[in-house]
C-alpha cells in the first residue's frame, strides 16, 4: 500500500507558515478522512491522524478504526493499530475493552513479534481490567523456557507496569520463586528488565524477594571484575552501565548482607568500581557512563553506611565532584552529598567543603543552585546553622523567583530547629519577613506568633524588634501583620521605653494603615481595640479610627469598626477587658512548616531511598518504610492456614517460651503429612516463610553428622564440628532426581548472637544424582534460642522442558546453644560450693516436667554427655540425680554452666535446674536440655 | 520511571510526543510548551538536568535533555532513574536513529514519525528501559520490517524497506 498521500499531507502542513493555515489544512484532511475512512486504506488514515496528534491536535474520531486494525492479519496494519492505541487511548477509554480479546489472541500467538506488540500495548495502557484478565498470560511468557529473550524482557516490563498500577490483583508473592531465577539469565537485556521488575517487587515484599541480593551481587561481580563480557553490551568501553546502575540501586532497598562472604564480595566490588574510576576519560559518553555507575556506587556505600574506609573514599570523591568544571558532575555531586549528609554521624567530611557549597548558591546554573540549597538544608546543624542561615538570607533577594518560596520555608525551618537562643530566632524570622516580602507563606508568621506567645521571656524582645521593623522604610504586609499582633498583645511591655510610648506604637502602625490590604486593616483595627484596653491614654485616636470606618464600604471592615466602637463606648470596661484578655499560649505542636515541605510520592514510582533534609528526615523515612512493609507483609499473609494462625497466636502469647517450642514440634509432625515435593516452607505470621526443622534436626542436635532433610528431590546431609565459640557445618546437598537442578542457591541467615558466614557457596547447577557441599562458619556471640537457618532455592528439570514450580526451602540448622559448651571437670566436692555461689541474682532457672517415657538412666546420661557437659558421678548425694559442668564459650566471654537433673521414678517426673554465671543463658540452656530429655525415646 | 519522551525543535515544534502516564491532549501540549520554554533558554554550558515539570507530577520530577543541532531530546523522569543513565539512553536513542536513517536529520523524524515511534518502543516500554544495546534494537526493528515485507509481498512494495 502506498503511503504517498501521507507524505503529501505532511509536506502540505510544513508549508503552512501560520497557525490558521495549518488549522484549515487539518480540518480539510479530517473531513476527507471521515468521508473515506470506512472504505479503504484505514492504515494510511490512522497514520495521518497520528501525525496530527503529534502536532498537538485533539483527535476525537478514528479510535474504533485503529482498534479494528489490531485484529488485522497484516503485520504492518496490526503494528499501526497498536501504535495508535498506545498514543490515542487512555486506560479508562471504553474502547480498551474491545482490545482485550485481540491482546489475548496476540499473546497466545505463535508469532513472537505479535506477542511483543501486545506486550508493548499492555505495558503502555494497562488498566485494571487488563491486569485482571491478562496478567497470567504475560507471566507465562516471562517464565516459559520456550520464550525468546526479546519476548521475556518485554513481558518483564509489562508485568512491572501491571504490578505498579494494580498490585492487588497480581499474586506477586507466589511468583517470587519463578521470577527470581530470571536474574540468572545469560541475556543481559533480559536481566536488565528483570532487575527493574524485581526492584519494584522487592520494595513491597522485601523478605519474599530477598534472594535477589546474592543474585544481584553475583551479576555485578561479573560485570565489574570479570572480562568475559558480550561485546555488544559494552557502551563506550563500559560493560552494560545501565544494568550496573540498576543492580546497585536494587541493593539500596536492602541492608548490607549479614552473610560474611557475600558482604565481603559486595564491598570488594564497590572498592573495585571506585578504583577503576581514578581517571575519568575525555570522551563525554565514556565519562558519563563511568560517572553514572560511580554515583550509584557512592549512594550504595552511603546506604550501607558501615564501612568507614569506603565512606571516606566516597566523601573524598564527592568533594572533588562539587568542585568539578563539568556542570553535570557538580550538580550530581551536590545532590549525592545531601544524601551523605543524611547518613553521617560525624559531619566533618562535609563541613570541610562548606565554603564551596555556600558558593554554589551563586552558580551560573539554576539547577545547581537548587541542589546547593538542598545540601545546605541537609547539612545544617547547631554548630553551623548561623553561618548557613546568614548566607541564605543574604542570597535570598537575588535568588530566582521560582526558588525563593522554597528558600524562605527552609530558612524558617532551620532557624526554628537549630535556634539556641530565642532572640536569634526572632531576629532571623523578622528579617526574613522583611527581605522576602510576599514570598513568605502565612505559615511562617503564624509560627512566629505561636512561638512568641509560648515563651514569656521572648515577648518583650519581640515587641521591640517588630516596632523597629515597622519604622523601616519598607515594611511588607507579613511584617506589618506580625507587628500588629505582637504590639497588640505585648506592646505594654515596652511602653515605658523611650520612643516606644503607646502613642509611638500607634503611630508606627497607623502610618501603614491606609496602604495596607483589607485583611491587614481588619487586624489593625483589632490591635487598636487591644490598645484601648491597655493604654486608656490613646483611646481618643483609636476611637476616631473606629468611627471613621463605621462607614467603610467593605462589610467586614465596617462591622468590626462598628462593634469595636460600641465596645469602647460602653459605660463600663467589663466587656472590653473580657474581649481583650491576653491570648493563652498555643498548645505545643509540630511545626506546620515541615509538613508542608514533605513531599508525597506517587504510587507508580519507586520509593526514594533517601530524602533531602539531613539525618532526622532520613530516619523518619526509614520508619515509614518499615511500617508499610509490615502492612504489606500482613496483607500478603491473609492466606495463612489455621495451623499457622494458631502458631502465631501462641508465639505472640506472653507465656513462657515453652509453648512455642512445643508448637514447633507439632509443626514438625504436620510436615510429615505434606507432600514432600511441595517444599518445607510454612508461611509465618508475618507472611514470610518461616524456617522449619528438618526430620533429622533433633538427632543432629546431639550427633555430629546425619541427614537433616530429605524429600523426593533433594537430600541435605550435615556434618558439624565445634571448637570454642566457632562452629563449622558442611551441608551436603544431594540431587535425588534424574534431572539437573538449576539456579541452585543456598544462603544462610544468622540470628541475633549467632553470626553465620558462607565459606564455600553451593554450585548453581547440580547434576542428576550428584552431591555438592556447602560450607558455613558459625560464631556464637551470646545467648540464642532460635537457630540460624538456610534458604535453599532451585528449579527442577532442564531435560523435560516442563515449567515445574521452583522450590524454596527454609530449614533450621541443627544448632543449639549447647553446641558451644565444652566439658569442664571439677572435683565432686567443689560442685556444690560453686552451685551455692550461683544461687543469687536470677542466675538459676528451674522447671518441673513430666517425662514421656519411664526413666532409664543410660539414655539420659548419654544425652547429657552429648550436650557437652562433663557429668560428675559422685557429687550428688542422691545417686539417681545427674549433675554436669561445662563452659559455654562466646566471642566475648566464657560462661560457667552447672546443671542438675533430678528424676523421680514413681511420678515419672523430672526437676531440672540450671545455674550459669550469666543470667541470660540459664533459661535458654534449661529449655534446651528439657526439650532434649523429652525427645528421648524408650 | 520515565514519564515522557519528547523531541521538539528549537522553535518548540513537536516531532515526537510520548507520554507513559495518562494525560489529556491539552495538558500534554501545555507540558510541551512549558518544557520548551525552560530548556530553550538554557546556555550550552549549563547542566542537562532541570527540576520539573510541575504539570507532570511532584517536585521529584526531573527533566533531562540533550540538544543535537536543531533538535531537543527530552526525557521526563522520576527520582528512581539515574540522571547520567538517562543521558546515556538519549545517546543510544540518537545513535540508533542515526544508524536506521543514515545521518538522521529533522526531516527524517517528520516524514517517518511512525518509525521513530517503533524504534522508541524497542528502547522503552511502559516507561521502563527495555534495551540499551544498539545492535539488539536494530535487530528487533529489522525483524519486524522483514515480517512486514513478507506480509505485503502481494500488496505492493512498502516504502519502509529503504533502510532494512
Amino acid at each position: 500500500m502506498s503511503m504517498r498521500g501521507l507524505t503529501v499531507f505532511i509536506a502540505d502542513l510544513r508549508k503552512c507558515r501560520i497557525h490558521e493555515l495549518e488549522e484549515k489544512r487539518i480540518n480539510k484532511e479530517m473531513a476527507n478522512i471521515r468521508a473515506q475512512f470506512k472504505r479503504y486504506q484505514k492504515k494510511k488514515y490512522v497514520c495521518k491522524l497520528l501525525y496530527m496528534y503529534i502536532l498537538g491536535w485533539d483527535i476525537d474520531f478514528g479510535h474504533a478504526e485503529a482498534v479494528s486494525l489490531i485484529s488485522s492479519d497484516k503485520f504492518s496494519e496490526k503494528q499501526m493499530g497498536y501504535l495508535a492505541i498506545t498514543l490515542l487511548l487512555t486506560e479508562n477509554s471504553e474502547l480498551i475493552r474491545l482490545v482485550i480479546n485481540s491482546l489475548r489472541k496476540d499473546l497466545d500467538s505463535q508469532n513472537e513479534l505479535f506477542n511483543c506488540l501486545a506486550l508493548h500495548a499492555i505495558a503502555n495502557t494497562g488498566g485494571r481490567e487488563m491486569a485482571e484478565t491478562l496478567a497470567r498470560e504475560v507471566q507465562k511468557l516471562l517464565i516459559s523456557p520456550m520464550s525468546k529473550g526479546f519476548v521475556k524482557k518485554k513481558a518483564a516490563l509489562c508485568l512491572l507496569r501491571l504490578f505498579r498500577k494494580h498490585s492487588d490483583v497480581l499474586p506477586a508473592v507466589e511468583w517470587a520463586e519463578r521470577i527470581l531465577p530470571i536474574m540468572d539469565d545469560p541475556d543481559v537485556g533480559v536481566v536488565t528488565s528483570a532487575a527493574s521488575l524485581i526492584t519494584a517487587l522487592a520494595q513491597q515484599y522485601p523478605q519474599q524477594y530477598a534472594m535477589c541480593v546474592p543474585k544481584a551481587i553475583r551479576k555485578l561481580q561479573w560485570l565489574v571484575m570479570e572480562s568475559n563480557f558480550p561485546s555488544d553490551y559494552i557502551y563506550y568501553k563500559v560493560p552494560a552501565p545501565w544494568l550496573q546502575v540498576k543492580l546497585l540501586r536494587l541493593l539500596q532497598y536492602y541492608p548490607i548482607p549479614d552473610d560474611e562472604a557475600l558482604r565481603q564480595r559486595i564491598l570488594d566490588i564497590l572498592h573495585c568500581i571506585i578504583q577503576n574510576s581514578r581517571e575519568i576519560p575525555r570522551n563525554v559518553q565514556h565519562a558519563n557512563a563511568l560517572h553514572a555507575i560511580l554515583f550509584e556506587t557512592i549512594n550504595l556505600v552511603i546506604h550501607f553506611g558501615c564501612e568507614p574506609d569506603l565512606l571516606a573514599q566516597a566523601a573524598a570523591l564527592l568533594g572533588r565532584f562539587i568542585a568539578s568544571k563539568e556542570t553535570n558532575v557538580r550538580y550530581l555531586g551536590l545532590e549525592t552529598m545531601a544524601h551523605l549528609a543524611g547518613a553521617l554521624d560525624n559531619p566533618e567530611p562535609i563541613r570541610r567543603h562548606q565554603e564551596l557549597i555556600l558558593a554554589s548558591l551563586r552558580d551560573r546554573d539554576v539547577s545547581v543552585r537548587r541542589r546547593g540549597l538542598d545540601l545546605l538544608y541537609s547539612m545544617c546543624d547547631v554548630s553551623n546553622s548561623r553561618a548557613i542561615v546568614r548566607e541564605l538570607l543574604r542570597y535570598l533577594p537575588m535568588a530566582d523567583f521560582a526558588l525563593r518560596e522554597e528558600m524562605v520555608l527552609k530558612i524558617a525551618i532551620l532557624t526554628e530547629k537549630f535556634a539556641t537562643e530565642y532572640q536569634w530566632y526572632v531576629d532571623t524570622i523578622i528579617k526574613l519577613l522583611s527581605t522576602a516580602g510576599d514570598q513568605v507563606g502565612e505559615e511562617i508568621w503564624h509560627r512566629l506568633i505561636q512561638i512568641v506567645l509560648g515563651n514569656e521571656g521572648l515577648q518583650e524582645y519581640a515587641a521591640r524588634v517588630v516596632l523597629s521593623g515597622l519604622r523601616a522604610p519598607h515594611c511588607p504586609e507579613n511584617a506589618l501583620k506580625v507587628g500588629a499582633y505582637v504590639l497588640g498583645e505585648f506592646g505594654h511591655l515596652i511602653a515605658n521605653e523611650p520612643g516606644c510610648s503607646p502613642m509611638d506604637q500607634f503611630k508606627s502602625l497607623h502610618a501603614r494603615f491606609s496602604t495596607a490590604p483589607l485583611a491587614t486593616k481588619v487586624m489593625l483595627l483589632t490591635t487598636y481595640l487591644k490598645f484601648v484596653n491597655l493604654f486608656p491614654e490613646i483611646k481618643e485616636p483609636c476611637l476616631r479610627v473606629f468611627e471613621r470606618y463605621r462607614y467603610a464600604l467593605d462589610v467586614e471592615l465596617q462591622q468590626r469598626a462598628c462593634e469595636y466602637y460600641h465596645i469602647v463606648n460602653r459605660d463600663t470596661d467589663e466587656l472590653l477587658q473580657t474581649v481583650c484578655e491576653e491570648m493563652p499560649p498555643y498548645p505545643a505542636r509540630e511545626s506546620s512548616l515541615v509538613s508542608r515541605l514533605q513531599r508525597q510520592y506517587l504510587d507508580t514510582e519507586d520509593k526514594r531511598t533517601w530524602v533531602v533534609g539531613g539525618k532526622e528526615a532520613n530516619l523518619e523515612l526509614k520508619s515509614q518504610d518499615a511500617h508499610s512493609a509490615q502492612a504489606h507483609a500482613l496483607a500478603a499473609g491473609t492466606a495463612i492456614t489455621n495451623a499457622t494462625l494458631a502458631a502465631a497466636a501462641q508465639a505472640s502469647a506472653p507465656g513462657p517460651a515453652r509453648t512455642a517450642e512445643v508448637n514447633l514440634l507439632n509443626l514438625d509432625e504436620d510436615l510429615s503429612h505434606l507432600n514432600p515435593g511441595e517444599g518445607g516452607s510454612v508461611t509465618g505470621p508475618d507472611g514470610a516463610p518461616e524456617p522449619v526443622r528438618g526430620a533429622g534436626h533433633v538427632k543432629l542436635l546431639t550427633a555430629g553428622q546425619g541427614v537433616l532433610y530429605e524429600d523426593d528431590t533433594i537430600q541435605l546431609g550435615v556434618k558439624s564440628e565445634y571448637h570454642g565459640y566457632q562452629g563449622r557445618l558442611v551441608i551436603y546437598t544431594g540431587n535425588q532426581t534424574g534431572d539437573v537442578l538449576t539456579s541452585f542457591a543456598i544462603t544462610v541467615h544468622g540470628v541475633p548472637h549467632v553470626k553465620a558466614t558462607t565459606v564455600q557457596a553451593a554450585p548453581t547447577l547440580i547434576q542428576p544424582f550428584a552431591q555438592a557441599p556447602y560450607l558455613v562458619n558459625l560464631e556464637c556471640h551470646g545467648a540464642f534460642d532460635v537457630p540460624p537457618h538456610i534458604h535453599v532455592t532451585f528449579g527442577k528439570g532442564g531435560t523435560s522442558g516442563s515449567t515445574a514450580a521452583p522450590v524454596s526451602l527454609h530449614i533450621q540448622l541443627p544448632v543449639s546453644i549447647a553446641k558451644f559448651i565444652e566439658p569442664f571437670s571439677m572435683a565432686a566436692t567443689d560442685f556444690f560450693q560453686r552451685w551455692r555461689q550461683l544461687s543469687v541474682n536470677k542466675r538459676e532457672s528451674q522447671a518441673v516436667f513430666s517425662a514421656r517415657e519411664p526413666f532409664q538412666p543410660e539414655p539420659v546420661r548419654a544425652l547429657l554427655r552429648s550436650t557437652g557437659l562433663a557429668l560428675l558421678t559422685d557429687a550428688d548425694p542422691n545417686p539417681n540425680n545427674f549433675v554436669g559442668v561445662g563452659i559455654l564459650v562466646t566471642t566475648s566471654e566464657k560462661v560457667g554452666c552447672l546443671l542438675r537433673l533430678e528424676p523421680s521414678k514413681e511420678h515419672q517426673m523430672y526437676r531440672i535446674t540450671v545455674r550459669t554465671t550469666n543470667e541470660n543463658f540459664s533459661e535458654i540452656l534449661r529449655h534446651h536440655v528439657e526439650d532434649m530429655v523429652n525427645q528421648i525415646e524408650g | 520511571m520515565i514519564k515522557s519522551v519528547l523531541i521538539f525543535n528549537t522553535q518548540g515544534k513537536p516531532r515526537l510526543t510520548k507520554f507513559y502516564q495518562q494525560i489529556d491532549v491539552e495538558v500534554e501540549q501545555a507540558i510541551l510548551k512549558e518544557i520548551h520554554s525552560l530548556v530553550a533558554r538554557r546556555p550550552a554550558q549549563a547542566c542537562n538536568f532541570l527540576e520539573g515539570s510541575k504539570l507532570l507530577g511532584g517536585a521529584d520530577t526531573r527533566i533531562i535533555y540533550r540538544n543535537y543541532a536543531t533538535l531537543y531530546f527530552v526525557f521526563v523522569v522520576d527520582s528512581s532513574e539515574s540522571e547520567l543513565g538517562i543521558l546515556d539512553l538519549i545517546q543510544v536513542f540518537v545513535e540508533t536513529l542515526d544508524r536506521c536513517f543514515e545521518n538522521v536529520c529533522e526531516l527524517d523524524l517528520i516524514f517517518h514519525f511512525e518509525e521513530v515511534n517503533y524504534i522508541l518502543s524497542e528502547i522503552i516500554t511502559g516507561g521502563m528501559v527495555l534495551e540499551t544495546n544498539i545492535n539488539e534494537i536494530i535487530q528487533a526493528i529489522r525483524d519486524s520490517n522483514r515480517l512486514m515485507k513478507a506480509n505485503s509481498a502481494n500488496g505492493g512494495a512498502d516504502d519502509r524497506s529503504r533502510w532494512v
